[in-house]
């Protein structure tokens, strides 16, 4: 299969200007962030490949690299055969792609009006442009609304609006940023269930999130990314298989994770924990622990434990996550 | 390319008219700021003409020269403000970057925003000349194509110095008071609201060497017979001299400019 985005040592540096204040000469220099630090790989035509990692990552650097909104500093990467630095005009043309957050369309503008304006810039003449805006309209489900101003939809159904307008052209690669950040379950399923649609039309599909079972469910391939570099990259099965030695435990427990994480690391059979507080406002925290496979580690764990003053309220031992391959590979959370 | 500038400016007239009160004063506004020049100068008129005026015009009819200053500083402020403010709404709104991510020119961008601030401001000027008529008697006698001859070449040379101000809107993501200041400089240090040889010394130097001081001069010249600094043929020889040089220039700079922000990764920030 041809490859439609191939990406080779691609590494992105800013150099970030201390502030400073308006009398004080404080911080007057330079901050080096490597933003995206040398990534290689490559998305086959009709794939859905998830590049799955926390804030701040890397991740929406790539994207914007791909999409030539931002110029790498070293390295290449090249878009249905094309070069991002040197055929930006040929790489847009071949692309769709939806960043992150809700404001890519016009909010004073009807949905239709919208996806008209951005139908004229693919230069979509007129007479195909009518019915093909229609058809988007229906298949997002806002042709009842598609005569409405954009400021008057909800969340869901401006993201699906932005996923029409990617979708204008039949551009053969869609680029999707974190496309259900800030949506509520429902619509995030529902633009789930879209973007597993386009899977079936032979789009190549590269979408960034970081949320687990998004890019379980919807990618043939995951690259795991970082601190700006991919530590894994395999399907989302490989990569859990790759845990299959290993068990995920899941543990609430009852207090703050002050010093729980440093207990658990201290056992032999313990390779990784995380832990976090609770968000139920019950005044617990949850860990997720990764171990070496050993049922004989639960006995200490639970010692572990109680010997920082905690109690052990519910205890679990499950199926390898994708979230839990990042722990392993990362010693923490995707939400951290 | 003329397809994708009158998409873009369809668009931008629909978002004009979303807002009704401000285009409405939109074309109240000109009119508005004229009357008080009007009183002023008809309470410095002698028998309707101002002599010292004409001392320094050839011309006692001040209503009319202000009024075409009004006109040619309004198509100033239509480039400054179409391709400056326009694209800090776009960086505002957050969808500058939707739009730079599609196969269009810059150039059909840039231009595209102008056209329909030059298609308001000329309906605007078209009904300001209406109202300056039967109000307050405006009459012009020479020839209106020579005068747009004039025009033209100085609203080429605008639209360079309007992609040098894109540049700068993105790299320093603020427009108002770089908008307001650059075309008030430019506009009044043209000769907007008076003859520029009434300026001192140091400032006359300044205006002189802005080519659009000899459009405003020349339109004058031919429409209502003031008497020019140069022969209006010279002064359209310097336009568009100015024109070819500032078109180069601003593209240029526009271009460094998108480039510097593209590698600061700076273009979706506001």
């Amino acid at each position: 299969m041809p490859a439609s985005v191939e990406i080779e040592s691609l590494r992105k540096v800013f150099q970030r200007r201390a502030k400073r204040g308006l009398l004080s000469r404080r911080g007057n220099g330079t901050r080096t962030l490597v933003a995206v630090d040398g990534i290689s790989f490559s998305v086959t035509a009709g794939e859905v490949f998830g590049l799955l990692g926390p804030n701040g990552a890397g991740k929406t650097t790539t994207i914007k690299m791909l999409c030539t909104l931002l110029t790498p500093t070293s390295g290449t990467a090249r878009v249905a055969g094309h070069d991002v630095v040197k055929e930006a005009t040929k790489v847009r043309a071949a692309l769709g792609t939806v960043m992150t957050g809700e404001r890519s369309v016009y909010w004073k503008l009807t949905g239709r009006e919208n996806l008209a304006y951005f139908a004229a810039l693919y230069r979509i003449p007129s007479r195909q442009a009518r019915p093909r805006i229609a058809e988007l309209l229906e298949r997002m489900e806002l042709t009842a609304r598609a005569n409405e101003l954009v400021e008057k939809y909800s969340s869901g159904m401006k993201q699906r609006l932005a996923l029409a307008r990617a979708l204008l052209a039949a551009p053969p690669i869609l680029l999707l940023d974190e496309p259900t950040v800030g949506l509520d379950p429902q619509a995030a399923r529902a633009l789930r269930e879209l973007i597993g649609s386009l899977r079936h039309e032979g789009r190549t599909v590269l979408l960034t999130t970081h949320y687990m079972a998004e890019a379980d469910a919807l990618c043939d391939r995951v690259a795991i990314i970082d601190r700006g570099r991919i530590i894994a990259l395999d399907s989302p099965a490989s990569l859990k298989q790759s845990l299959k030695a290993k068990e995920a435990i899941r543990m609430e427990v009852q207090g703050s994770p002050n010093g729980l994480e440093d207990a658990l690391r201290a056992l032999t059979t313990v390779e990784s924990v995380s832990a976090k507080q609770s968000d139920n406002g019950s005044g617990t925290c949850e860990l997720q622990v990764i171990t070496l496979g050993s049922r004989g580690c639960i006995g200490p764990m639970i010692e572990a434990v109680r010997r920082t003053g905690h109690e052990v309220l519910h205890f679990q031992v499950v199926q390898p996550t994708l979230e839990d391959v990042f722990i392993s590979l990362t010693g923490k959370s995707l939400r951290e | 390319m003329l397809r994708l500038m009158l998409a873009i400016a369809r668009k931008d007239l629909i978002l004009f008219f979303r807002y009704p009160i401000n285009a409405v004063f939109r074309v109240v506004e000109p009119i508005m700021w004229l009357t008080p020049a009007f009183f002023l100068g008809r309470g410095f008129s002698v028998d309707g003409t101002a002599p010292g005026f004409a001392a320094y015009t050839g011309s006692g009819d001040f209503f009319s020269f202000i009024l075409l200053g009004s006109f040619l500083g309004a198509y100033i402020s239509a480039v400054f403000w179409g391709i400056g403010y326009s694209l800090k709404m776009e960086m505002d709104a957050g969808v500058l970057e939707s739009n730079w991510m599609t196969p269009v020119p810059r150039f059909a961008f840039l231009v595209g925003r102008t056209v329909t601030s030059l298609v308001i401001t000329t309906l605007n000027c078209t009904g300001v000349l209406l109202a300056s008529w039967l109000l307050f008697g405006f009459s012009a006698s020479g020839s209106v194509g020579r005068a747009i001859l004039i025009t033209l070449p100085m609203l080429g040379g605008l639209y360079g110095f309007g992609f040098t101000f894109a540049g700068l809107v993105l790299l320093i993501r603020e427009a108002n008071t770089l908008v307001d200041v650059s075309s008030f400089l430019v506009g009044e240090l043209s000769g907007r609201g008076f003859p520029v040889t009434v300026l001192p010394r140091s400032l006359i130097v300044i205006s002189l060497a802005l080519p659009t001081t000899y459009a405003f001069d020349a339109v004058r010249a031919i429409l209502l017979g003031t008497e020019p600094l140069l022969p209006p043929g010279a002064a359209a020889l310097v336009l568009v001299a100015f024109m070819v040089v500032m078109l180069a220039l601003g593209w240029l700079s526009f271009t460094a400019i998108e480039r510097l922000c593209r590698a600061r990764g700076t273009l979706g920030l506001h």
